[in-house]
C-alpha cells in the first residue's frame, strides 16, 4: 500500500477515469445552496471543498426504501438481493465511523444480508475535511479524523495538491493506472498539519467532557429535568433520526399487488423520535410520551448502542441533527453538558 | 368470492379527487378487476343502491347532504373519506371563518335570500357520520389511493402515516423551508404525499391535516426562534387548517 500525490489536474482525471469505470460515483455536489451525495457525472461537479451533505452517505447502504422480499399471499417467498458494485467518493472522517459502526452493527445478532451486500461492493474513497460545517463538532467526539474502513482517504495539503492513502487492495488497485506523484516524506507531515487542524476547528459545540463519560453520565441522568424542557418543543417530526449517519432504525411493510396474490415486503426508515415509533400489536404504545422518545435518542447515542459496539459512542459529531431540527432542541453536546453540569457521576 | 360492489359519491367540491382515481390509467383496470363499480356519476351512468364499500368525496355544507349522507353510510359496510375536502373540511371550511350570511351576499349577490341557496357550516365527513379509513390529500395522491383500497380489500389497516411530512422531506434530502427563512406547516402536517410541495420548492401549506397529535404549543413558541409570530403561523393555517380540532 502506498500514498500518492495528485495535481489539482491529475485528480480530475482520477476521478474521470472512476466514472468511466462503469460503476456508479456517488459524490458531494451542491444542491440548492447546500450538498448532497447523488451520482457524479462530471468530475468537476465533485466538491471537495463541501461542508456536509443535508443526509450522510448511509442513504446508499441502507436506503430509505428497499424491497426486502417479494412472495405469494399465504405461499412463498423469495428474498431480493439486487446490491450493485458503487464507489463512495468524498465520505468525511465522521461519517466513515459512522459507516464503520454501521458495519459492526449490521454483522453482529441477525447477519443482515441486504446491508452487508451493499457494503461489501462499496469501495469508500474518504476525504479530510475541507471546510468545517455551522454545527460540526466531531473534534469532540474524537472523529474529526479516522483511520479505518476506507479503501482510499484524500486529504487536500496546503498548497492544494492531494494526497491520497490507500489502505486496501482494492483502493491500490484504482490509484495504480492513475498519473501522480509518490507521496514524500515533506507531503506526509503536511498532512499532520491538516489533521491536527481539523482536531481543532471542527468543534463548533464543546463537549464538556470525553466522550467515554458519556454511559456512565446518563447511567444517573434518567430522570433529569432536561428532557422534559427540551422535548416540550418537540414535533416528533425525527429529522434529528433521519439525518443522523449513526441512525439505522426501519419498519417493514407489505405491499401487495392489485390481484391480491403477490406482494412486496418493503423496509422505510423510521425514526424513535416518532410518535409510533414504539406502538406494537394491538396499538400499545410503551413511548408515548414525546419527552421519553427524547430522551431515547440520546440514551442510544450515548449508552445503549456503545454497550453494543464495545464502547463506541453512536453520535460522531457531524452536527446534521442540530442543523435539522426546526425547533433547535436536537444538540447533543448541549444536553450532554447540561447533565454534566448537575449529575454527579459516582 | 364475490367482488366487493364500489359506490363513489361526491359532496362540496372540485372533483380534484375522482379525476385522481380516473387518471389511474393501467391501474384503473386493476381497480375495476379488484371491485365492481356500482355508481359512479363523474365515470357511468348507472346508480345502485346496494354497495359494500361507498367513497365520499367533498365536504358537507347543506343539511340536506347531512341526509344523504346517513343514507349512504347506513348502506355501506365501509365508508371512506376521499380527499382534503373530505377528510378534513378542506378549503371550504374558509368560509368557517365568516359569518354566513355575508358568505351568502357575497357568493350570491342579490340571490342570497333564495331557499336552494341556503349553507351551513362547512364539516368534514366525520363530523356527521362514521368514517371508516381517510385517504388524504388536494387533491389526493395516486398511489396512496391503491394502496388504501389494497389494505383494505384484504381486511388490513390501510398504511395510512402517522407522522409529519418532514419525514418524507428529509429523506428526499429537501433543503428545510425553514432555512430560507420561510414558514412550512411540515412539522405538524400529516405525511403520505412524499412531500410534494418542499419537493418541488414550495412549503407544505397543510392539505393532508394534522398529525393525530400535533405539537402545536411548540409552533406558537418555535416561530420566536426564527423572529416570526403566530400570526403568521396562522395566516398559512388558514387554506387548509380553518376551524380543525388542533386550530392553532
Ligand atoms: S446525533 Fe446528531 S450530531 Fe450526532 S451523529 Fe447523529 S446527527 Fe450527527
Ligand atoms: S428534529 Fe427536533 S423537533 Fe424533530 S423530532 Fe427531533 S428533536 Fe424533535
Ligand atoms: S380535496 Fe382538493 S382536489 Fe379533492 S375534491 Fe377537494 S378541492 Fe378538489
Ligand atoms: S421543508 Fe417543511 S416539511 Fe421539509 S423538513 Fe422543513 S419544515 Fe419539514
Ligand atoms: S407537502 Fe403539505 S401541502 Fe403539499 S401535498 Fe403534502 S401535505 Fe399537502
Amino acid at each position: 500500500m502506498s500514498a500518492v500525490k495528485f495535481t489539482r489536474k491529475q485528480f480530475e482525471s482520477f476521478v474521470s477515469a472512476l466514472i468511466q469505470s462503469g460503476r456508479p460515483v456517488m459524490a458531494p455536489q451542491a444542491k440548492n445552496g447546500r450538498y448532497a451525495f447523488g451520482p457524479l457525472a462530471a468530475a468537476e461537479e465533485f466538491r471537495l471543498d463541501y461542508d456536509v451533505t443535508i443526509l450522510p452517505p448511509k442513504k446508499y447502504l441502507l436506503p430509505q426504501t428497499e424491497t426486502l422480499l417479494t412472495y405469494q399471499v399465504g405461499g412463498a417467498c423469495s428474498s431480493v438481493r439486487d446490491a450493485e458494485p458503487m464507489i463512495l467518493l468524498g465520505v468525511h472522517p465522521y461519517d466513515m465511523v459512522a459507516i464503520n459502526q454501521m458495519d459492526e452493527l449490521f454483522r453482529q445478532d441477525q447477519y443482515d444480508k441486504h446491508y452487508m451486500d451493499r457494503r461489501c461492493r462499496t469501495t469508500i474513497i474518504a476525504l479530510d475535511v475541507v471546510t468545517p460545517s455551522e454545527n460540526v463538532f466531531a473534534a469532540s467526539m474524537g472523529t474529526a479524523t479516522v483511520k479505518s474502513g476506507y479503501d482510499i482517504l484524500l486529504t487536500v495539503l496546503p498548497d492544494g495538491s492531494i494526497l491520497a492513502d490507500a489502505a486496501t487492495d482494492k483502493g491500490q488497485e484504482l490509484l495504480d493506472p492513475a498519473e501522480s506523484t509518490p507521496a514524500a516524506e515533506a507531503d506526509l507531515k503536511a498532512r499532520k498539519t491538516v489533521w491536527d487542524k481539523n482536531e481543532k476547528a471542527l468543534n463548533k459545540h464543546v463537549l464538556e467532557c470525553k466522550p467515554s463519560y458519556l454511559p456512565k453520565l446518563l447511567e444517573n441522568a434518567y430522570d433529569h429535568p432536561v428532557w422534559e424542557e427540551k422535548a416540550r418543543l418537540c414535533y416528533s417530526c425525527g429529522s434529528c433520526n433521519q439525518v443522523c449517519p449513526t441512525c439505522y432504525c426501519f419498519d417493514v411493510q407489505d405491499q401487495v399487488s392489485w390481484d391480491l396474490k403477490t406482494g412486496e415486503r418493503k423496509r422505510c426508515w423510521d425514526g424513535c423520535l416518532l410518535e409510533n415509533f414504539a406502538t406494537v400489536a394491538g396499538n400499545h404504545n410503551f413511548r408515548k410520551d414525546r419527552a421519553a422518545r427524547y430522551r431515547h435518542r440520546l440514551y442510544r447515542k450515548g449508552k445503549y448502542v456503545p454497550g453494543k459496539i464495545g464502547g463506541q459512542i453512536a453520535c460522531v459529531g457531524c452536527g446534521r441533527c442540530i442543523t435539522a431540527c426546526t425547533a433547535k432542541i436536537a444538540n447533543p453536546v448541549e444536553v450532554y453538558n447540561r447533565l454534566m453540569e448537575d449529575t454527579e457521576l459516582g | 368470492m364475490t367482488k366487493p360492489r364500489v359506490a363513489i359519491f361526491d359532496f362540496a367540491c372540485c372533483e380534484g379527487c375522482q379525476l385522481q382515481i380516473v387518471n389511474l390509467e393501467e391501474e384503473i383496470l386493476d381497480l375495476i378487476g379488484a371491485v365492481d363499480v356500482v355508481e359512479w356519476r363523474e365515470a357511468m351512468s348507472e346508480q345502485s343502491h346496494e354497495y359494500d364499500i361507498a367513497i365520499i368525496e367533498g365536504s358537507i355544507t347543506r343539511p340536506e347532504d347531512e341526509k344523504r349522507l346517513q343514507i349512504i353510510r347506513s348502506r355501506a359496510k365501509l365508508l371512506i373519506a376521499l380527499g382534503a375536502c373530505a377528510t378534513i373540511g378542506g378549503v371550504n371550511k374558509l368560509k368557517n371563518n365568516f359569518d354566513l350570511k355575508e358568505v351568502r351576499q357575497c357568493v350570491y349577490g342579490k340571490d342570497a335570500d333564495m331557499p336552494h341557496l341556503n349553507t351551513a357550516m362547512t364539516k368534514a365527513v366525520d363530523e356527521v357520520v362514521q368514517v371508516d379509513a381517510y385517504i388524504h390529500g388536494c387533491p389526493i395522491d395516486r398511489k396512496e389511493f391503491g394502496l388504501v383500497i389494497r389494505a383494505l380489500l384484504l381486511g388490513k389497516k390501510p398504511p395510512i402515516p402517522d407522522y409529519p411530512v418532514c419525514v418524507e422531506c428529509k429523506a428526499k434530502e429537501n433543503v428545510c423551508r425553514y432555512e430560507y427563512g420561510e414558514i412550512c406547516l411540515g412539522p405538524i402536517i400529516r405525511a403520505g404525499c412524499g412531500a410534494r410541495c418542499p419537493s418541488n420548492g414550495f412549503r407544505c401549506f397543510g392539505c393532508r391535516g394534522y398529525v393525530d397529535n400535533p405539537n402545536v404549543e411548540a409552533a406558537r413558541e418555535v416561530m420566536d426562534k426564527y423572529g416570526l409570530t403566530v400570526e403568521d403561523l396562522k395566516q398559512k393555517m388558514v387554506l387548509f387548517g380553518s376551524k380543525q380540532e388542533h386550530t392553532l
